[in-house]
């Protein structure tokens, strides 16, 4: 909680990769939540293909502390039969609360036909997609342009804001066209200014707090939101209470 | 405590602040005057600054730059770009002679094919440990066998290691063993509950805080830094203690 307002985390990992340090240590997280005021924090596995495994081992970490974690379901087209039984067992069985796609780890860009079904079934259920984004001819931000008006009942969210200029541009564009679109913030780039073009282009009710925990600290992350200059009201917005619109909860 | 507004709570000696336009990437302020309005929106009492033609065009121009921004308040700290050529060496011991070099970064040569080799840097490297300066040290590309091996060459030879990111999680550790007069900068080192991790593992001296701006906004690695366990006199000298002992000579 910060100055009353419940901040959400909307992107974050479950799972280690070690090389490069990231470990969910449940711990470690917590510390880091609590340490910048993260009330919850939601979290994904994107590492094995066949959804199962990861959205099992999700359930696993949320189970020991359900009260600040929310669960994402992934699912991949590189194993297309699974998507829909998998996504409808995670939102209906596990109590996942969105749908968390990483195209760089399959062949297809995500306006191609491989990846509708999923869009069919958040459209349906009403359910937020976050995808990665960035300059990748897989994960262009451009992409949510054609999908976002045929699917207006889903909410499509650029993970990373497209990460750099050009793509970052493409997911401006993208949530100035399309009221169902959204830009969540964690980037390893922390380039000047950014939150504030998010904010003044698109507009403080479209973005959304994400850290990438726990390959990332949340907190120079979250550091982002409070030391950028946009007002209070658009920070409180952008921690916690976009995500709880979307969410639901 | 959290709140929705921050600034630091201890002095702040920012340890990485590039001043100028690269040349493909105009900085976000324009002068002096509007680089300082932003260490003061968070709180940051000095800096440590260098040009950014200095780092993709030419260090020796770009230490020319570096003159219209340092001012007589004490606030703009320069920090000299040094490139292995003659009459770099000839440019940073003229300053030297005049008493305003404490510090010097080296230009990142690998990007020309020069790697960071004794046979390349020894006259450099010799007199900088002779003259007991410390040396800024780019990670992001480095190899980190040569890194290693040429440092050791120098032992006593200060450096900050500056942009470690998560791509170098697995550098750090062996490579902080294995120089032991050399200091961390933080501007990008992000895995979770790292720097409370190093500071039980090493101590708080060998950490620097640097924000790298302009390449990256200047609150944010600070905000972190007074969000995790620290206690004041750890921040304190993560924030500008250490930095003043390094500029003093000292070592870790």
């Amino acid at each position: 909680m910060i100055d009353g307002t419940q901040v959400i985390d909307f992107h974050g990992h479950v799972g280690r990769w070690d090389p490069l340090g990231m470990k969910d240590d449940p711990k470690l997280m917590l510390h880091a939540m609590d340490s910048a005021g993260i009330d919850k924090s939601c979290v994904f596995g994107i590492f094995h293909p066949d959804g199962t495994t990861s959205n099992d081992q999700a359930a696993r970490f949320i189970a020991q502390h359900p009260d600040r974690i929310i669960g994402f379901a992934y699912v991949s087209p590189m194993m297309p039969e699974r998507m829909i039984p998998e996504l409808t067992r995670a939102i209906d069985e596990l109590k996942f609360a969105a749908v968390k796609l990483y195209p760089p780890y399959t062949l297809w860009p995500f306006n191609q036909p491989q990846w509708h079904p999923i869009y069919e079934f958040a459209n349906e259920r009403g359910l937020a997609v976050l995808f990665h984004t960035d300059g990748g001819e897989l994960s262009r931000p451009r992409y949510l342009s054609e999908i976002a008006p045929q699917y207006p009942n889903a909410k499509f969210v650029a993970g990373h804001a497209g990460n750099l200029i050009e793509p970052r541009a493409e997911a401006i564009a993208a949530a100035q066209a399309h009221p169902n679109v959204y830009l969540e913030t964690c980037s390893t780039y922390r380039t000047p200014g950014v939150i504030e073009q998010l904010v003044n282009e698109a507009g403080a009710d479209r973005v959304l707090f994400g850290s990438d925990t726990p390959l990332m600290d949340p907190r120079p992350q979250i550091g982002k939101i409070i030391t950028a200059d946009i007002s209070d009201e658009a920070k409180r917005l952008i921690l916690g209470a976009n995500a709880r619109r979307l969410l639901g909860i | 405590m959290t709140s929705l507004n921050f600034k630091s709570k201890v002095p702040v000696f920012d340890a990485n602040v590039r001043v100028g336009d690269l040349l493909d990437e105009p900085a976000p302020y324009r002068d002096r005057a509007g680089l300082l309005a932003e260490m003061d929106r968070h709180g940051v009492e000095r800096a440590l600054i260098y040009h950014a033609h200095a780092e993709n065009v030419s260090p020796i121009e770009g230490n020319n730059y570096l003159e219209a921004w340092l001012g007589d308040d004490g606030r703009t700290h320069p920090q000299w770009m040094m490139i292995p050529t003659a009459d770099s060496l000839s440019q940073i011991q003229s300053l030297h002679a005049e008493g305003r070099v404490d510090c010097v970064r080296l230009f990142d040569t690998g990007q020309r094919d020069l790697p960071f080799r004794p046979w390349a840097y020894d006259t450099q490297l010799s007199w900088l440990s002779e003259a007991r300066i410390p040396v800024w040290i780019l990670l992001p590309d480095a190899d980190a066998d040569t890194l290693v091996t040429t440092l050791q060459a120098y032992p006593d030879l200060v450096s900050v290691l500056v942009g470690a990111h998560y791509v170098h999680a697995l550098w750090l550790r062996p490579m902080l063993a294995a120089l032991p007069n050399a200091y961390l900068e933080l501007s990008r080192y992000e895995p979770i509950c790292e720097i409370e991790a190093l500071r039980d593992e090493l101590g708080p001296d060998r950490l620097v805080y640097g924000s790298w701006y302009s390449r990256y906004a200047m609150g944010p690695m600070l905000f972190y830094l007074h969000h995790t366990n620290l206690t004041d006199a750890e921040l304190a000298s993560i924030c500008a203690g250490n930095l003043e002992r390094i500029l003093q000579g000292g070592t870790p």
